[in-house]
Parts: C-alpha cells; sequence; structure tokens
C-alpha cells in the first residue's frame, strides 16, 4: 500500500463523524438504486485503515491489495474494467493479470460516497482482500498475512453471501466485523490459486495437515452442500476454498501454510 | 442382604471386565481401519468401482473439473485419545486414483 494512501487514510478517517458516516454508508449500498456487485470505497478505505493499523502486528512485511474473484459458471476476469465511480466522476482503477488492483487515496470519492464498480453483473463475481508478504514461494501462504487478510476482508465488506433464512442473515451479520476471524475456526473462506488437494500448516519442527473438514468449504460433512451453493461466494471457487484455524494462537503468525493441489504428480 | 450385595459386586466387575458390544455394521463413509484401507489401494491404478468395492460408499464431494474427492473415517471410539483418522481419496475426471492420504 503506498504511504500517500496510509496518509490519506489517517487524515480522511480519524474521529467519530468516519464512524457516522460509514454507517449511513451501510444504509446505501442496499438501495435498489445501487449495483449490488459495487462495493463501498469508503468501506474498502475503512479495511484500508485496519490494515495500516494491525500491519506491524500480523504482516510487518507485507502489502494489501484487493482482489476480484469469479463466483458464477462462464465469469471471464481476463477482461475486467474496475471503475471508482461518484456523483461527478468515474475513474478508472486499473486490474492487474491476477485480479488485483490497488485501492487510491481519493478526497472527492470519500466526499462523495464513492463505489468501486466492476462492469459485471451482480452476483457473478466477489471480492477478497490479499496480503502478501513478498518473497515466498507461489505454494506457501505466510498464517499472519491470512489472519489479516480476514480481517481487513471483514472490515471492508467484501464477503458477499447471500442465504434464503433470516436467521442465518441474521448470524452473518452478527458475523461482520474483523473480531470475527480471531474465533478458533472461522468460517471465513480463503481461496488457493488452484483446486486444493491439501493445506499443511508447519512452524519449525511442527507439521499438520489440515483435516478434510477445513477444505471444499466444510462440503465433507455438510450433505446439503450443493443446494447451499448459489448463496455462497465460493460457488465456482469450492475446490479452492479452505478455512484456517486463525484463532488457534498456538499457531504464530510466521507459520507457514503450505499447497498442494489436486493437478500436482503425488 | 449379602447375598445381594455379592451378586451386585458380580454384575458390576463383569461390568468393568467385558468389552463394550459390537456396534452395528459400519456406515456410508465409515471404515474400521484408515492405514488399511490404503493399503489395499494404489494410486494410478485402483479405480472408483475398485475402491467401492473394498471399502463401501464414501462421502463424495465431486466438482465441475471432474476430479472427485472420497473421504472415509474410522468410526469414532468414546474417550479415545485421539480423532478418529480420516482416509482421504482423490479422483482424477478419468476415475482413477490420482492421490490419497491418512490423517
Amino acid at each position: 500500500m503506498h504511504r500517500s494512501l496510509t496518509a490519506f487514510i489517517a487524515a480522511a478517517l480519524c474521529g467519530a463523524h468516519f464512524h457516522a458516516a460509514a454507517a449511513d454508508e451501510e444504509a446505501v449500498t442496499v438501495s435498489a438504486l445501487r449495483n449490488p456487485v459495487d462495493k463501498s470505497y469508503r468501506r474498502m478505505l475503512s479495511g484500508a485503515e485496519l490494515f495500516a493499523q494491525r500491519r506491524g502486528e500480523l504482516a510487518p512485511a507485507a502489502a494489501l491489495r484487493f482482489k476480484l474473484l469469479p463466483r458464477r459458471p462462464g465469469t471471464r476476469l481476463d477482461d475486467i474494467e474496475l471503475e471508482l465511480v461518484g456523483d461527478s466522476f468515474a475513474t478508472p482503477l486499473p486490474v492487474a493479470h491476477d485480479g488485483t488492483f490497488e485501492l487510491p487515496a481519493d478526497a472527492a470519492a470519500l466526499k462523495e460516497r464513492a463505489s468501486v464498480r466492476p462492469n459485471r453483473r451482480a452476483g457473478s463475481m466477489t471480492w477478497r482482500a490479499e496480503v502478501r508478504t513478498p518473497g515466498l514461494p507461489a505454494d506457501v501462504r505466510r498464517l499472519g498475512d491470512l489472519r489479516l487478510e480476514c480481517e481487513v476482508g471483514m472490515r471492508a465488506g467484501l464477503i458477499s453471501n447471500y442465504r434464503p433464512v433470516l436467521f442465518r442473515w441474521l448470524d452473518e451479520r452478527l458475523a461482520d466485523s474483523p473480531e470475527y476471524c480471531r474465533r478458533a475456526v472461522p468460517r471465513y473462506l480463503f481461496f488457493a490459486d488452484r483446486a486444493l488437494w491439501s493445506v499443511t500448516l508447519v512452524a519449525g519442527t511442527r507439521r499438520e495437515v489440515l483435516s478434510v473438514d477445513l477444505l471444499y468449504g466444510g462440503a465433507s460433512r455438510d450433505p446439503d452442500w450443493k443446494a447451499d451453493l448459489p448463496y455462497c461466494d465460493c460457488e465456482v471457487l469450492m475446490d479452492r476454498a479452505f478455512f484456517l484455524p486463525l484463532g488457534d494462537r498456538s499457531w504464530p503468525d510466521d507459520a507457514l501454510v503450505h499447497f498442494e493441489y489436486m493437478d500436482d504428480t503425488p | 442382604m449379602k447375598r445381594l450385595i455379592f451378586l451386585l459386586a458380580a454384575l458390576l466387575s463383569a461390568c468393568a471386565l467385558t468389552p463394550p458390544a459390537a456396534q452395528g455394521p459400519l456406515g456410508a463413509g465409515e471404515i474400521a481401519s484408515a492405514h488399511a484401507a490404503r493399503a489395499a489401494l494404489a494410486l494410478g491404478l485402483s479405480t472408483q468401482t475398485d475402491v467401492r468395492k473394498a471399502l463401501g460408499e464414501a462421502i463424495v464431494v465431486d466438482f465441475e473439473s471432474g476430479y472427485e474427492v472420497w473421504v472415509y473415517r474410522e468410526r469414532p471410539v468414546k474417550k479415545a485419545e485421539r480423532p478418529p483418522l480420516e482416509l482421504v481419496l482423490l479422483f482424477d475426471p478419468s476415475g482413477m486414483l490420482a492421490n490419497a492420504r491418512v490423517r
């Protein structure tokens, strides 16, 4: 994340005024006038603020980007266009080949309660924060990065699950905060780059293969997983989805998460 | 009275020494020994039909890509020191066993 964005966040988001405005913004995002695939710039900026606050503890060398992911079958993201849209402007945001983008500092966007808007239909894609420490192999992530990724993702309101049952919806609203990520095994879905065969946590000489219960959105424990799929933003990413024991502090932030993929040679 | 106490003591002793009654037949996705089941399978050779015949029905998680993950678990034992082992099998889109692990 650029220093200018960090400074901008500090200047723009201090004080109760921001929190009151953020609450207003949440009300606006459910309006029928907005395309539900939009994300609130202000809320995403709040996620970036949390990254700046928590980075020193969880992921000192990491950088933050946001990421676009497909949700519906047939959704292509290679030619996706993204804009920061306010009442009086629309600014293109560059998207990298891996679907990631950087959130710019923009006073006008904050003032006009802008949206971050892709040229895709509602429900066709989803979003995540991406916190990466540089220098790791492609099939390895750092646990502290993923802890922070969860917290930023929850604060930024990036998860797009729609469930039909009121109480599940209510439960989801209650879970919609960074504190949720400090539960022993929060149901926060991470997505690997390819279809997963196994996930192993490694810290020094300690090594633990995760139970299959933590892969594929817990499908091996849920006979109705296919019926729930349309309500999960993991719909076309099930074979890449995994949970982590984020709240288990016996695993340090420097623990590494190793992936093996379905198409690897055993 | 002494006779009654003796009878109760005998019954309690019998309870302590007798192994628990055998549980019913294994259900879908249950196996007696994950390691023994794994040893009976061969990567690149065992098919889904072979595995179903050897181990019975699995918990199946199938994906659009054609890959399938089959899960078998040892039956839970009360007061066990560790959770039951799981045997996880990966079948490629042709239905051949591509990978396996016991955890």
